[in-house]
């Protein structure tokens, strides 16, 4: 092509890009910049200044803070159940759901329908089943003659309960990605394997697995930084209580920044937060480059 | 003694579509036995069923005198070649070919030596280490069928194999598929809508319609004795003439009125309650030059169809308006629109009831 027509060319290519990135610039680039350059400076909700620049003071405090170590430690148990127990039972129930073909739309929407409920709603609906005088969940267990479980009060049972509430909401995620993995699997080389002499466990061994591999690789991750963000189904449900039993650690910055107004703390926190993702996100990204 | 025998088998899907209606063939050891038929027919549905893929719902099948109508795919010894090769894509050449051995435990070195007897006679040594992905077609087509004959099974069930592959390769597969099963001197049971594989491959064709079985026989039976139009029409190169003819049937011979001539045949005694038939006439056997028996046509040019070593000739006849396929060789330039003299080979023509479209004088 002649020069002056590819630069020409050029040009017009950055002109037509440039909507788009002034609007990331907008509501990304800028809203992280600001909260990474808001972490080196005593910068509250009280003082909104950068007048105090302290280095990395607010990343050494919030570190030395034992209630983050504490909040990161529930996240972290929080998130390896709620992301095994979702992708087991997604699993196993889209293998079942994936033998059926009738009224395959009917079932797919069931699962979505928790998808679409609201998360503050979802706390809300189980606040109201789990509450122990009022529940339905204890009213049902009274006539197995079971006395009144405190569901959300009792500092093991809020974390048990909170999982498990997570799990119910979230778990159709895993079902219909899963799910939409193994309708795509060919039927072909299980009708090859079966006539090679292979049982249903071989077939999910070397033919299930294989192929669902990068479908199951990127819809765990995909999950996982999803409930690393947990926090509307804290806010409703527990407020991170009793004590600081489930407190989550988006949660818990939220708290930082907007109860105790310092915002620069909750900034350097937030930023670990981010290299947190950004460190679990390689993989992901790694992995998604070599399947092309 | 036969090697498959299929009795009475039908399949009903839902919705009671019946894909095989009750069909009976056997099959020899060391035959090859081309199912062939328009997609739809249900020759893939009763390859599917032998190989246990697909349940019957009626009949039976023997495989070496033993019922195996309701055996698992696993239990039945049988290997099948699947049209899109089915190979498993996340395991090298070398594991696709071992899969079964591996399932069976078989030791190492029976293994090995299995996979090197038959890469060898595929040629697919130099690609064991591949991944599925990153072969040809052609490649794995040979290792979809080395998968197949890594195993010794007691036949081979083929669903159109070639019907990926481009012209070339897919006539170089033709005779290295004839050599192996020669070589092997194993049973093959293969699927294809491709009459030249069938003709070629073939030491019995059985030709199905409508999940019917029309005709079975030797690939010279079917082409030369068709018993009915549809064979006659489905096996054709390229195409066969079939005509109506308005029919006079006598005491001694028959009287039939083609392209608006009358031609005795008092040779025929046909039993008919009307006065209508089929008659084809294959296009290398219409000659440009009088020969013994035949019949002139005046006619003309519609379209010259040039493949390099012969010419294919649609003509019109004059007064109707038939037209008729011919074969010429290339030496002279025909134009369409040209007019042309061309003589029927009266003794090549075969005669079908127009109602049950059955051959006649049989």
């Amino acid at each position: 092509m002649n020069k002056n027509l590819e630069l020409a060319d050029r040009g017009f290519g950055y002109i037509l890009v440039a909507p788009t990135f002034i609007i990331i610039l907008a509501v990304i680039l800028f809203p992280i910049t600001f909260a990474i350059v808001s972490s080196f400076f005593d910068y509250t909700l009280i003082n909104k200044s950068f007048n105090n620049f302290i280095g990395i003071e607010n990343y050494i405090n919030s570190l030395k803070n034992e209630r983050l170590i504490n909040s990161i430690l529930v996240t972290f148990f929080f998130v390896i159940l709620v992301v095994f127990f979702e992708f087991i039972l997604g699993f196993f129930i889209a293998l079942l759901l994936n033998s059926i073909n009738k009224f395959k739309t009917v079932y797919y929407f069931i699962l979505l329908l928790p998808l679409l409920i609201n998360p503050i709603v979802v706390g809300l609906i189980w606040r109201m089943f789990l509450h122990p005088q009022l529940g339905i969940l204890n009213f049902l267990l009274s006539l197995f003659g079971i006395g009144e479980v405190n569901w959300l009060g009792d500092p093991h049972m809020a974390f048990t309960t909170i999982i498990f509430v997570d799990i119910w909401h979230q778990v159709s995620f895993m079902i219909i990605l899963l799910l939409a993995g193994l309708s795509a699997i060919p039927k072909e080389p299980y009708e090859a394997a079966k006539t090679d002499g292979a049982n249903i466990i071989d077939c999910f061994l070397h033919i299930t697995l294989p192929y669902m591999r990068p479908v199951i690789v990127i819809t765990v991750l995909i999950r996982l930084i999803f409930a690393i963000k947990t926090y509307d189904l804290i806010y409703i449900m527990t407020k991170g209580g009793p004590g600081d039993s489930t407190d989550l650690i988006s949660y818990y910055i939220y708290r930082s920044a907007f109860i105790s107004l310092n915002l620069g703390e909750a900034a350097a926190m937030s930023s670990i937060l981010l290299l947190i993702i950004i460190i679990i996100t390689i993989p992901l990204f790694r992995y998604m480059d070599r399947l092309d | 003694m036969k090697k498959i025998v299929v009795e009475n088998l039908s399949k009903k899907y839902q919705k009671n579509i019946e894909a095989v209606k009750k069909i009976n063939f056997a099959i020899d050891e060391q035959d090859f036995f081309v199912l062939l038929g328009p997609s739809g027919c249900g020759k893939s549905t009763t390859l599917r069923l032998i190989g246990g893929l697909e349940t019957a719902s009626n009949g039976k099948i023997y495989l070496d005198n033993k019922d195996i109508t309701n055996l698992d795919p696993k239990d039945r010894d049988l290997a099948i070649v699947f049209q899109n090769y089915a190979l498993y894509p996340h395991m090298n050449v070398k594991k696709n070919l071992s899969f079964s051995l591996r399932l069976k435990k078989f030791s190492k070195n029976y293994i090995n030596s299995k996979i090197d007897e038959v890469s060898k006679l595929l040629k697919i040594e130099d690609i064991l280490e591949r991944k599925p992905s990153e072969l040809s077609g052609g490649q794995r087509q040979r290792v979809a069928l080395g998968r197949a004959l890594v195993r010794n099974p007691k036949a081979f069930l083929l669903d159109e194999p070639l019907s990926n592959l481009d012209a070339r390769l897919r006539a170089l597969m033709r005779t290295e598929l004839i050599q192996i099963q020669k070589r092997l001197k194993a049973t093959f049971i293969y699927v294809t809508h491709d009459q030249v594989e069938a003709m070629t491959m073939a030491s019995k064709i059985c030709i199905m319609n409508k999940g019917h079985i029309l005709q079975i026989g030797s690939p010279d039976t079917i082409y030369n004795k068709p018993n009915c139009v549809f064979v006659a029409n489905f096996l054709a190169n390229p195409i066969n003439n079939i005509l109506k003819s308005d029919i006079t049937v006598k005491e001694n011979g028959i009287i039939l009125k083609i392209f608006n001539k009358r031609i005795n045949r008092n040779h025929l005694n046909f039993k008919l309650n009307h006065n209508q038939i089929f008659f084809s006439i294959r296009p290398e056997h219409i000659y440009l030059e009088e020969r013994s028996d035949t019949l002139l046509i005046e006619s003309k040019i519609e379209v010259v169809e040039n493949l390099g070593h012969e010419n294919i000739l649609c003509v019109k006849f004059n007064s109707t308006n038939d037209s008729l396929y011919l074969r010429t060789d290339t030496t002279y330039k025909y134009k369409s629109g040209e007019n042309i003299n061309i003589y029927i080979d009266l003794k090549k023509m075969l005669y079908f009831d127009s109602k049950t479209e059955k051959i006649l004088g049989e």
